[in-house]
């Protein structure tokens, strides 16, 4: 059973007298399998955050459905069993980060030692265990953030929804992010994030589901990205002249020089070892071999600016798709 | 009440609490110590206790249905609007649960207020060699019964509307609430029929705040029926339970977009 399965959840906000009715969602499906790290992806205003409030029963979607472990978005069992994350979180100003915490255990349940100890173990956690003294009024928004993470996983919850956890947060603070949501997802934990920051996405996520629009428009499988050999293949080498590469031509897409240093991109995986080796014989040293593969922001950037979006069911499971294009992944001599 | 319940209404307890809603019973203080400075020498003998329990006992019933409106209706609207309330109604909580939470937690905070003016008041009168009598602790009850009305009518109306809205509607009920008893008499005598039934319509509809005001027999030292406290009681608790169930079913059905 998937831990959370969307199905075609279509959302028009009603208008009031100064706007008019607004399609937020047309039609948004996907899944995330237990276990798995799912990226929601989408510009400002794609609709992400009215996906997950409609995933928490925060609103209703106007049709379709949201299943939480099998049971309905919103009821009791469903949010036992989730850690939410809102964006831009804003809590109890009167509260200290202890109480705080406390308050938000007893209102999953937890009591007595077990809530104890579960508040003292996630404030270091998050980084936060000098400050539980502190009223959340006098956070900053980077220690906001934080908070909200704990009060996320205090519960211990099978699926965790964050919505732009990375916002806010330095360095340090994503790096934290990034090693918590690994280490749960260690745990068997499934994990649901929205971000429309790449390289967060592309370093945590098995998926990512690109929106757009209000429609989900790609699910693609970050394995497939980075598969290695799907690509192009960069040669960089020195002590070559532009005759020697002049005579690859076939099997090359382009070259360039800087320096004494050629940048040579292969065609195909398949004729690496045929350039390798003619340039070695010329007396050409090689300094490194990259093997380019397309990253998720050319993907986004693909969807973002390709064709009006067209409704897709992205509960599919994913498809195989032939990535190829630019960027650089180490591909190891 | 459940375990949540109780949290949460600790929780509005305490927020009430770290605003300062105590403070406001040095105004009161105030306002009784300058009345019986200016008022009191105007009168003589037992009158001048008279005047202290008169106007003490109608602070009380004004500053705690003051503040519930003006309070209360920040209190539960902040929450929905700053989106705190995402912490409690995306985890295991029915809305119930906080709205009945919420509400315990305002009377709590308002009782404790109401009952620091009473001992305000009472130790202004027996200051003034007055005495402190079953009918003015009774009138004081009354006026906590008022206020848990009129904040259970405050929390119904924080579930949809803005608090300036809500602190309008909250006083306009206060207010015809008060008079719907006088115009339904008034009506009934000289009104035609469909007069008749609209006033008697928001005689039953509006709560009956006359119920809760036992000022004149206090301050006279009147007899009075006990058991007209014990239907108050009911009374109350009926309006309220009526009134927060009407909360929940909008509450139910309210998105937090
Ligand atoms: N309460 C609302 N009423 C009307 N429109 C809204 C409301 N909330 C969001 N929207 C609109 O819905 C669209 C999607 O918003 P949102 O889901 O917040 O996007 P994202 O989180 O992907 O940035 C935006 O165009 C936004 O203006
Ligand atoms: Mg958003």
């Amino acid at each position: 059973m998937d831990a959370l399965a969307v199905d075609g959840i279509t959302k028009t906000y009603r208008g009031d007298l100064s706007k008019g009715a607004r399609e937020v969602l047309r039609g948004v499906s996907f899944f995330a399998g237990e276990g798995e790290i799912l990226g929601f992806l989408g510009s400002n205003g794609a609709g992400k955050t009215t996906t997950i409030k409609i995933v928490l029963g925060l609103v209703r979607p106007d049709s379709g459905g949201v299943s939480i472990f099998g049971r309905k978005a919103g009821s009791r069992g469903a949010l036992a069993r989730i850690g939410y994350l809102p964006e831009n979180p804003w809590f109890f100003p009167h509260l200290s980060l202890g109480e705080f915490l406390d308050y938000c255990g007893r209102m999953s349940g937890l009591t007595g030692k077990i809530l104890s100890s579960r508040c003292e173990e996630v404030m270091p956690l998050v980084g936060l265990e000098r400050s539980s003294r502190q009223k959340l009024k006098s956070f900053s928004k980077g220690m906001l953030q934080r908070a909200g993470l704990a009060q996320a996983i205090l519960h211990d919850p099978d699926l965790l929804i964050l919505d732009e956890p990375f916002s806010g947060l330095d360095p340090l603070g994503r790096k934290m992010v990034r090693d918590i949501l690994l280490d749960l997802k260690r745990k068997g934990k499934t994990i649901f994030f929205s971000s429309h920051i790449l390289p967060d996405m592309e370093s945590l996520c098995d998926r990512a589901c690109i929106i757009r629009g209000g429609v989900v428009v790609r699910s693609v499988s970050l394995d497939d990205i980075f598969r290695i050999g799907e690509g192009k293949v960069e040669i960089t080498a020195r002590g070559c002249g532009a005759a020697e590469i002049k005579a690859l031509d076939d099997y090359i897409d382009s070259a360039g020089m800087k320096g004494d240093e050629a940048f040579i991109t292969v065609k195909k995986q398949e004729y690496v070892r045929t350039v390798v080796r003619h340039l070695y014989n010329k007396g050409a040293e090689i300094l490194r071999i990259v093997n380019q593969h397309r990253t998720l922001e050319d993907i986004f950037i693909g969807e973002i600016a390709g064709a009006p979006a067209q409704a897709k069911n992205g509960a599919d499971r994913p498809e195989k798709e032939p990535l190829c294009g630019s960027g650089a992944k180490e591909a190891g001599i | 009440m459940t375990g949540r319940m109780a949290v949460i209404a600790l929780n509005t307890f305490r927020e009430s609490i770290r605003e300062k809603l105590l403070y406001i019973v040095l105004i009161y203080a105030g306002i009784l110590v300058l009345c019986t400075f200016v008022l009191s020498p105007l009168s003589v003998g037992a009158a001048k206790g008279k005047i202290i329990t008169d106007v003490g006992l109608a602070g009380i019933s004004l500053l705690g249905v003051l503040t519930v409106i003006v309070a209360g209706s920040s209190l539960v609207h902040k929450e929905i609007e700053k989106k705190a309330v995402f912490m409690v109604v995306t985890r295991p909580v029915s809305r119930q649960e906080y709205l009945v939470g919420k509400f315990a937690g305002v009377v709590m905070a308002l009782g404790l207020l109401m009952l620091a003016m009473a001992a305000v008041m009472t130790a202004m009168i027996l200051w003034g060699n007055g005495k402190v009598n079953i009918p003015v602790l009774s009138a004081v009850y009354l006026s906590m019964l008022e206020m848990a009305v009129i904040s259970a009518v405050v929390i119904f109306f924080s579930t949809f509307t803005t608090p300036v809205l809500t602190s309008f509607f909250a006083v306009c009920i206060f207010v015809a609430g008060s008079l719907s008893g006088d115009l339904r008499a008034f009506a009934s005598r000289f009104g035609g029929p469909a007069v008749r039934h609209l006033t008697e319509f928001l005689y039953y509809v509006l709560p009956n705040i006359r119920v809760f005001n036992l000022r004149n027999e206090a301050v006279h030292d009147l007899r009075f029926n006990g058991g007209d406290i014990a239907l108050a009681t009911l009374y109350a608790a009926a309006y309220c339970g009526v009134v927060l169930y009407f909360a929940y079913l909008v509450f139910r059905r309210r998105e937090f977009s």
